[in-house]
């Protein structure tokens, strides 16, 4: 007979599935001769299945809105002079030694100002625009994680997340093309059109449209898609739109749509 | 939100420097958690609502002194120190947390009896099992982080939780 107050302790573990497979192995021939051990697991579980069917409360919505306004308030009072201590020693200091810096930041932007000290000010901005860049990065990142998520709707929200960036870098642009053409959920497509509309001057978008038409067969992303390629006077839109009209498998109203659209191209 | 992907300590980080916005991505993903536990400590809803705000608050103001250990670690530390204080505060004739926090408990039990069989059990555990008990079973928080929130080792939390889950088990099954 093995030690049973050695297995009795590891049922919790062995429940939540967190032992290695020869733990489990000994526990499980244990188990087999073991009466008192199975009523003990038997006990384990019901405990186990009650945490599980706990519900989760919600708070009420009031603690997110008043966190929110006073995150907005906070910003207001540090402004992004707040971030230049990017030295890395800075970090580890505590809180007072860091409020009389941001004292002396402050200190030492007014008197830039003030004395016109055109380079010192000059040096202040390039820290601050590297830092906007800096967390511009992490946007782009997590903008295009986002993209890839499993859920539409995140996808959706990742491509909406575009009217952060007034000038998004190439990776940006490729990967809401790609989502224009290849996503397999019709909204998060039509969103992806929407968030390219507006950088209709880059060639990559233009190109991307132009295969979209060609390979969009639902009705109201085509739409959406001809409109754009018609606002930006695109040459190349008007064989691929002639093509549609040409298809037996092209919507009725979509037709319609060309036909009204493609004299103004032309 | 947006930056799903990022750990919590890379966002804090980002937070720290300045980015205040990326508080927003941390409050979604933990204030429903440290109101529950709040809420399963003390019973009280808009107490733990108050106490949960009060926790983010705090972050946002302190944001420059986290020391990148683990996040969760740190809002649970500020979660309990919030709720202790609370407590120390509002009951000048209780020296013992244990004690207030369980007169409340009881006081508010009687009155509510829709209380699981779960919860009446949990409610006659001592505070620092109970507490345990919520973190790592429905806040499911891991050995290594409760360690850093109770300043111990991991290996004196499993003993512990085990401990505390095996008394539990007695009284559940002792009152069913």
């Amino acid at each position: 007979m093995m030690n049973k107050k050695h297995i009795t302790d590891l049922l919790p573990e062995y429940l939540d599935g967190i032992l290695t497979k020869s733990q489990i192995k000994n526990i499980e021939t244990h188990l087999k001769d073991c009466d008192s051990c199975k009523e003990e697991l038997r006990q384990f579980q019901v405990l186990h299945t009650a945490f599980d069917s706990e519900k989760e409360v919600l708070p009420s919505e009031k603690l997110k809105s008043n966190f929110y306004e006073a995150l907005e308030l906070e910003k207001q009072k540090n402004p992004k002079v707040v971030v230049m201590d990017s030295q890395p020693q800075a970090r580890k200091n505590a809180w007072m030694p860091n409020l009389l810096k941001l004292a002396a930041s402050i200190a030492l932007l007014i008197g830039g100002f003030a004395l016109g000290k055109y380079q010192q000010e000059q040096k202040m901005n390039l820290e601050i625009a590297t830092l906007q860049n800096e967390s511009l990065g992490i946007k782009q990142m997590a903008m295009l994680s986002l993209m890839e998520n499993k859920s539409a709707s995140k996808r959706i929200q990742g491509v909406n997340y575009i009217d952060e960036f007034s000038a998004p870098d190439e990776a940006i642009v490729k990967a809401l093309a790609d989502r224009m053409l290849h996503d397999e959920n019709a909204n998060v497509r039509l969103s992806a059109v929407e968030a390219l509309e507006k950088f209709t001057t880059s060639e990559t978008v233009k190109k991307a449209l132009i295969i979209s038409l060609k390979t969009e067969k639902d009705p109201g992303i085509q739409i959406a898609v001809i409109q754009t390629l018609v606002k930006i006077q695109e040459k190349k839109a008007v064989a691929p739109m002639q093509e549609l009209l040409e298809q037996e498998d092209t919507q009725p109203y979509v037709k319609k749509h060309i036909k009204t659209v493609l004299p103004s191209i032309i | 939100m947006f930056l799903e992907e990022q750990t919590d300590e890379k966002l804090m980080a980002e937070v720290a420097k300045g980015d205040l916005d990326l508080l927003k991505v941390l409050f979604e993903r933990h204030h429903v958690h440290v109101f529950n536990f709040l809420l399963k400590m003390s019973k009280d809803k808009m107490l733990s609502e108050d106490i949960t705000q009060d926790v983010f608050y705090k972050v946002m103001k302190y944001r420059t002194s986290y020391n990148n250990g683990k996040f969760v670690s740190w809002i649970f530390t500020i979660a309990r120190n919030s709720l202790k204080s609370h407590y120390t505060r509002s009951a000048e004739k209780h020296q013992d947390l244990d004690t207030v926090i369980h007169f409340e408990h009881d006081e508010i039990e009687e009155k509510n009896e829709e209380h699981t069989h779960l919860h009446k059990a949990l409610s006659k555990l001592e505070t620092a099992d109970r507490e345990l008990l919520i973190l790592n079973r429905f806040q499911e928080i891991k050995y290594a982080e409760l360690a850093e929130i109770m300043g111990s080792t991991p290996g004196a939390i499993k003993t512990r939780v085990s401990r505390a889950l095996k008394k539990l088990k007695t009284i559940y099954f002792e009152n069913i």
